[in-house]
């Protein structure tokens, strides 16, 4: 019994209030060491696995629960969860909820302090943990300056420094680029050296090939395929597309850096022309008027793109690393900076300043932020200037959103609002429409959804722009891909195979 | 010039700076009493470079010690005058308990302020939920300003010229994702064993240094002139 780590036996759970069972007869035993993948779509019961680990089912999210979970020697049910602090370790998705601390020393600390530990025995674990992972250069820092693969680091060596011999990663990549992404893979790799049992709930599985012993894909709340870590390595692109899984491999093009500048040749009566988009973070003493940014203030520029042209009618995909200027670009240009003295010139109109907010309306990444009324009718009859109901229902029905014209936007699932949010952007007549990362952390089947919107979008005559760090995305709806590096272009170019009306 | 004070200063000092300050002080010692306990938060503030706060404040205050010496007694009348006694009411009896609260969230790490509460026996519960609160502020206003942007967008800034559906837009979607980010917060720190049984330790080295000393006498002595010359003189 001491080499099983993990025995889930029979297990049925049920979220209190919600008809649905969420796992059904659910059994798995993990060996002391394992690393276990978790896959499926999303609502499949991955993160209820996860949480039956932890122990927050059944103590934080009560339900009824039946059947039997041993973590590490204890019950679940019997352990009070300050117990398992020292046992099972999370490194949750969302990396701004997931700090108790606003520094970064105090939330590596933070757990072993909990425990009481001797002070002495804390600062040695710190140091470790560290210099384990390279993050010295974080420390001392406040979390909230940080970026997203950075805080996640974080939260990964304040898991560590609890030396847990069980650690549980609930969908860790979702807000994570390419580079944090495979930063994540090499501290996986580490603690598994180190012999700890790891599960991992995620969609996005390039960068767990050939880590995991087992992969897991679960539908339903059941287990519906399981392979050992080899097999599944070596499955067919097809068969992994059939399963409703992301590709396994990301070969792509689209993130390299190319020297040559080959920008798309498109007539100016076809574009959209955005000029002197300069913007500096940097903040700029003055008396009563603000300098106007210019080119020539290039070393203080967080954002240097003087002039760029974009075909009307086609889905522009815009990548590059975290903290690059992607979202900066995008505020910018739906005038959300007002320092930045950016022109939009479309059909010889010229937007600049708060007009530029009309002609634009961008998506946030974070939809909750921009639903504001008590039903979905209402929401988007609130973008529209003059109120159309009828207007209205058709742009519902576009969307699929007619069934619950009289819903809760906050009852609704998170593809439903930021459809709903893409609605109001319809009914506000915006004709460039911007969208943050609007897939990160969805399963395959969801992002094609949300991709084949985008294409239905640009065929009605809007123009779209939107930041990824999805290749999936890009190969499956952008026409152009525009990279953005250090606030300048770095490529701009047509995506092979362009399929651009 | 980087003072560090104990977080113990720091809470004593909010008690007394806004003790005095909203005594009301009448005769010319009380005032400079109050005067001289404003001052220590700007000096502090600008140990802490915070040059460009300071000086607004800094103006502010004087703006409003100027406007009641000069211009205001207790005969004033009329509706300018009233309302110049309510801005320098405002000004000079809240503002200073203002900045120093800033101050003190601005410069006190977390744990530090849990350690220094546990040293004085307060219990964990509140202890807790104050330290919860502290980390809650820059998290409200981030998604204020994320709402904010939103609003922007949809041009209802204003909302429509209703003032009720002004705070609405605001606070809905505010209250909705504080209340989201709160329960995977403490689902997070429990994992982490925060609530536990055992006793909590830390890190945060806590030892009253020769600044903390002489701030916390001169802060008693200051508070003490205060109500004696105002209530037994």
């Amino acid at each position: 019994m001491m080499n099983s780590m993990i025995e889930i036996n029979n297990v049925s759970f049920r979220y209190k209030g919600s008809d649905e069972g969420l796992l059904q007869d659910f059994s798995l035993s993990v060996k002391k060491g394992e690393v276990i993948l978790l896959c499926g779509a999303s609502g499949s019961g991955k993160t209820t696995v996860i949480r039956l680990i932890n122990g927050l089912i059944p103590h934080y999210y009560p339900g009824e629960l039946e059947g039997d979970i041993h973590v590490a020697g204890h019950d679940i049910k019997e352990t009070e969860l300050y117990e398992l602090a020292g046992v099972v370790g999370t490194v949750f998705q969302n990396p701004r909820s997931q700090f108790f601390s606003v520094d970064t020393d105090g939330e590596i600390v933070f757990g072993p302090e909990n425990i009481g530990l001797a002070p002495d025995e804390i600062i040695r674990r710190k140091q470790e943990v560290v210099e384990e992972m390279n993050i010295e250069t974080l420390l001392g820092k406040s979390l909230f300056e940080l970026s997203g693969g950075e805080k996640q680091k974080i939260a990964c060596a304040s898991v560590s420094a609890l030396l847990p011999d069980i650690i549980l990663l609930d969908e860790p990549s979702a807000n994570l680029d390419q580079t944090a992404t495979a930063d994540l893979r090499k501290t996986i790799i580490k603690w598994k050296k180190q012999g700890k049992t790891i599960i991992i709930s995620e969609h996005r599985l390039w960068y767990l090939r050939d880590i995991a012993n087992r992969v897991i894909c679960m539908e339903n709340g059941k287990i519906k395929n399981e392979w050992k870590g080899k097999a599944f390595s070596g499955l067919r692109a097809e068969s992994i597309r059939n399963l409703r899984l992301r590709p396994l491999t990301v070969d792509n093009p689209f993130f390299e850096r190319t020297n040559e500048l080959t920008v798309p040749d498109i007539p100016d009566e076809d574009a959209i022309i955005l000029e002197n988009f300069f913007f500096t973070y940097r903040h700029i003493p003055y008396l009563f008027f603000r300098k106007k940014l210019t080119q020539a203030d290039s070393d203080i520029l967080s954002l240097n793109i003087p002039r760029l042209k974009l075909p009307k009618g086609c889905v522009i995909g815009i990548v590059g690393r975290n903290g690059t200027g992607k979202s900066t670009f995008l505020r910018c240009i739906c005038g959300l900076e007002k320092t930045c003295p950016g022109v939009i010139i479309s059909d010889g109109k010229a937007y600049k300043g708060k007009s530029r907010t009309d002609y634009c309306y961008m998506v946030m990444q974070d939809v909750n932020h921009q639903l504001f009324t008590d039903s979905v009718m209402s929401e988007v009859l609130l973008s529209m200037k003059e109120k159309d109901e009828q207007a209205c229902e058709d742009i519902l029905e576009k969307l699929g959103l007619f069934p619950f014209k009289d819903k809760h936007p906050m009852a609704l699932s998170g593809g439903q609002k930021q459809r709903v949010a893409i609605a109001s952007a319809v009914a506000a007549g915006a004709k460039l429409l911007l969208f943050d990362e609007p897939t990160s952390g969805l399963d395959l089947s969801h992002m094609e959804k949300v991709g084949q919107l985008l294409t239905d979008l640009s065929k009605t005559g809007s123009t779209v722009l939107v930041s990824t760090h999805d290749p999936e995305l890009i190969e499956q709806c952008c026409d152009y891909i525009l990279c953005i590096d250090k606030g300048q272009v770095g490529y701009y170019r047509v995506k092979e195979f362009c399929m651009c009306r | 010039m980087n003072i560090r004070l104990d977080p113990r200063t720091k809470l004593y000092m909010i008690l007394v700076v806004s003790a005095v300050v909203m005594m009301s002080a009448t005769t010319p010692l009380l005032w400079s009493v109050r005067i001289i306990i404003t001052l220590v938060p700007i000096v502090l503030l600008i140990a802490e470079k915070r040059y460009a706060s300071t000086f607004r404040f800094f103006a502010l205050y004087i703006t409003a010690l100027v406007l009641t010496f000069c211009f205001l007694s207790e005969e004033s009348t009329g509706i300018i005058q009233s309302l110049l006694t309510g801005y320098c009411g405002i000004i000079a009896q809240f503002l200073p308990a203002m900045i120093t609260a800033w101050y003190v969230i601005r410069t006190t790490k977390i744990d530090e302020f849990v350690s220094a509460m546990q040293k004085m026996h307060i219990p964990d519960g509140i202890t807790i939920s104050l330290a919860v609160v502290m980390r809650f502020f820059p998290t409200i206003k981030e998604e204020y300003c994320s709402i904010r942007d939103a609003m922007k967008m949809r041009g209802i800034t204003l909302g429509g010229g209703s003032i009720v559906k002004m705070i609405e837009y605001r606070m809905i979607p505010l209250l909705f994702s504080c209340v989201s980010i709160g329960d995977e917060l403490s689902a997070a720190a429990i994992t982490k064993g925060l609530g536990g049984k055992v006793k909590r330790t830390s890190v945060a080295v806590l030892k009253l240094s020769a600044a903390d000393i002489m701030l916390l006498s001169g802060f008693t002595a200051a508070a003490a002139v205060f109500v004696i010359f105002k209530y037994f003189i």
